[in-house]
């Protein structure tokens, strides 16, 4: 079946099938001529398969979207969404700057979209439907092309919301890493990369210590197996490892640990940080990346996992084996959870004065003991948020006024921001895509809007963005 | 006929007192329980205050119920996630007898534990213990209580089907006696949630006591939800049936004690 509809960058749709062809044979796409940020994507309407229709090019990655049975352990199977029949979803690694072509195909019956996390990348392959991308339909399909930037850890995963079904959205197993390599081509130092996905299964409603529901789980994995039942990590003494770890949980906040080792923390959300501090534990809210440096000085066989017992008896942990070594891996102990982002900042920071300043309170509504809070920024829930004017060029420093009793992960789409204080104490050199609120807090971050196009704010709690916590930047 | 109408009255007064005795039990402890436990390394404990404006008096050697306060500290350690055990301590206070122990019982539960995403919650106790005559003539008993509450929205609702037995006293022919309980509330705010909690005894489950003889207390009750430390509710029961005491104040504070290393 011929594709009937292209998506143009700027989100138009129209009928092009000859032009695409025209362009692809143009050699648009191998030469790299699109410029930077700059997208194609095509849709295609129910039906068919997709590689029939497009005779001219082979997508760098194709990601197909079905239901699956999942062996998260031997007696332990799972059925939800994913990726190509696996969980996390295929490694997408491409280079910074060279446009990827993506065939994203939905087997699944319900419609679905991907969003590419982290990455400065137009609104209609963004992949969130409220920016204006839009959504796939059950058994159809879409090719979507863009110029991957920023380099760094990165990550896919669905936009859909679950609302209360706990099978949708990021409960389920549609989520994987994107790694962007660096233009300039260098690796940084080490020995040995591994990717680390922490996710949490089979979600139920639970009460919550602020009177409210809450989403728990049953169980919890690393790369999508509990812990003792994946292939462990084989190391060498001396061996330095880079572990590129991001949480893909729907809603929990996870601590990892691995005894005997420390991390050297390089970068946070795919951008490097100004101080490469080295810690004991580190700390991921949903969406969060950490990119760290092990060097395998304790020779022995660990757990890395979750410093927090409850969740690694529910399977979240991966064993690390050093070469010539065996028996019962030694689990985390009694990690002391601290964290402070400024670690990472700048020693003496430094923060320019803001052009525009825009307070974001974020407060809740009680919709009783027996259902979830209902989330407002600025004193209104999505879809009736009053949408917040960006000026490109000029600097915004967002003030995230935290006035609930939960913490919350904001994320905001295409751009990152750069911390700039942390409970009243300046900091700088942190950019991130996604920072942790605590609650009663305030995080003011600045943000030089330079990526013209609606962008979607959000806490990245699936429980919490679906029951409002939403708002959409535009640009003036 | 006169001796008939004495033999009566007396059956009445035996019947109500007979059932009192076993309500006095229940004077101690008036609460719905809900499916939840405590959890793993903490420990509630609970005094139970519980005043009879309107009971009973003394009779064949039981103490009166009316004007009597009774304090129950009710002390329950969390095992895991999904079983607890409690201990009581009764006390009751009245004129002419002042501060006396009345008995102690033992009550371990489990749950249906909540990863089995059951769409109720579900839970089973089992209450084991000893109160002195002079408080109660049955004074060994046993009580099974299924427990199955519901939280949607704002509305709340439980209800403890229990089973009791008397192993050692007058009761210990009524074989067994079906005592059930059902609250239903509704959170006005997160804080302030109020509503009805019923309390019934109705004697023996082969030999349904007659309305009259029956315990049937109605309390209009509310529950603060302050702190998630703490637990707070307050009632005020009236008792239609002539076989129950007629006005009752109660009230519950509850601290929870979190043992667990802090994060």
């Amino acid at each position: 079946m011929k594709p009937t509809i292209q998506m143009r960058p700027e989100g138009g749709v129209r009928d092009r099938t000859t032009s695409r062809r025209a362009f692809l044979r143009g050699g648009a796409f191998a030469a790299g001529a699109l410029t930077l940020g700059r997208s194609s994507a095509w849709a295609q309407v129910a039906g068919g398969s997709y590689p029939g229709s497009a005779p001219d090019v082979k997508p760098d990655y194709r990601l197909e979207i079905s239901e699956i049975e999942w062996e998260l352990a031997p007696k332990k199977k799972i059925r939800t969404a994913a990726y190509n029949g696996q969980i996390p979803g295929p490694l997408v690694r491409v280079t910074e700057g060279k446009t990827v072509n993506i065939d994203i195909v939905n087997r699944s019956d319900r419609e679905e979209i991907v969003h590419w996390h982290g990455q400065w990348i137009p609104v209609d392959v963004d992949g969130a439907m409220e920016e204006g991308s839009p959504m796939i339909a059950a058994g159809s399909s879409r090719w979507i092309q863009f110029s991957p930037r920023p380099a760094g850890l990165h990550w896919y995963h669905t936009h859909a919301m679950a609302h209360h079904d706990l099978k949708r959205g990021l409960y389920s197993g549609q989520l994987g890493v994107l790694h962007v390599d660096p233009a300039s081509g260098d690796p940084g130092q080490f020995d040995q990369e591994q990717f680390i996905v922490l996710h949490d299964w089979e979600p139920y409603y639970a009460a919550s210590d602020d009177g409210s529901m809450m989403v728990s789980y049953a169980c919890s994995s690393v790369n999508g197996r509990m812990v003792g039942h994946g292939e462990p990590i084989r190391v060498r003494e001396g061996e330095r490892v880079l572990f590129q770890i991001l949480n893909a949980s729907a809603t929990e906040v996870h601590w990892m640990a691995l005894p005997g080792h420390k991390f050297q923390v390089l970068a946070m959300d795919g951008a490097p940080v100004a101080t490469q501090a080295t810690v004991e534990t580190l700390r991921l809210g949903p969406a969060e990346r950490i990119t760290a440096r092990v060097t395998m000085d304790a020779p022995g066989v660990w757990v890395l996992g979750e410093a927090q017992k409850a969740f690694r008896d529910t399977g979240m942990g991966v064993v690390i084996e050093y070469a010539g070594r065996s028996g019962k891996p030694q689990e985390p102990g009694a990690e002391k959870l601290a964290w402070d982002y400024r670690v990472f900042g700048d020693a003496m920071p430094l923060v320019p004065k803001p052009d525009l300043t825009i307070p974001l309170v974020f407060t809740s509504r009680f919709k009783g003991h027996g259902a979830l809070d209902e989330w407002m920024i600025n004193g209104k829930s999505w879809p009736h948020t009053d949408p917040i004017v960006l000026h490109e060029g000029l600097r915004h420093r967002l003030v995230f006024d935290n006035r609930s009793v939960d913490d919350h992960p904001v994320h905001l789409h295409r751009h990152n921001f750069e911390l700039v204080s942390i409970r009243g104490a300046a900091t700088s050199g942190v950019q991130k895509d996604v920072v942790i609120v605590e609650a009663g807090t305030k995080v003011e971050a600045d943000l030089v809007a330079s990526n013209p196009g609606n962008t979607l704010f959000h806490c990245h709690q699936q429980d919490h963005m679906d029951m409002g916590f939403m708002a959409l930047f535009r640009y003036a | 006929m006169e001796s008939a109408l004495k033999l009566l009255s007396f059956l009445l007064i035996a019947c109500s007192v007979c059932a009192a005795t076993v309500h006095a039990q229940g004077n101690y402890e008036i609460q719905v329980y809900g499916a939840d436990t405590v959890a793993p390394r903490s420990t509630m404990v609970e005094l139970h205050s519980n005043f009879t404006a309107e009971g009973h008096p003394a009779l064949d050697g039981v103490a009166a119920t009316n004007h009597a306060e009774h304090e129950t500290v009710e002390i329950t350690q969390g095992i895991n996630d999904w079983s607890e055990v409690g201990f009581y301590i009764f006390t009751s206070e009245q004129s002419g007898l002042g501060v006396q122990w009345v008995g102690d019982h033992i009550r371990p539960r489990v749950r249906v534990p909540e990863k089995w995403r059951w769409p109720v919650g579900v839970s089973l106790s089992t209450e084991v213990g000893y109160q002195r005559a002079l408080f109660s003539p049955d004074t060994w008993t046993w009580e099974i209580r299924p427990i199955i509450d519901k939280s949607t929205g704002r509305w709340y609702f439980a209800v403890n089907p229990a089973l009791e037995r008397t192993w050692h006293g007058p009761d210990v022919n009524l074989g067994i006696e079906f005592s059930p309980a059902v609250k239903i509330s509704y959170d006005f705010t997160r804080q302030i949630s109020g509503g009805l909690e019923y309390y019934a005894d109705y004697g023996s489950i082969t030999n349904i006591a007659s309305l009259r003889s029956q315990q049937q207390q109605f309390f209009p009750a509310i529950d603060l939800n302050v702190s998630p430390k703490w637990e707070i509710n307050f009632g005020v029961g009236v008792g239609p049936t002539s076989a129950t005491d007629h006005w009752i104040v109660k009230g519950i504070v509850g601290r929870r004690f979190d043992w667990r290393k802090q994060k």
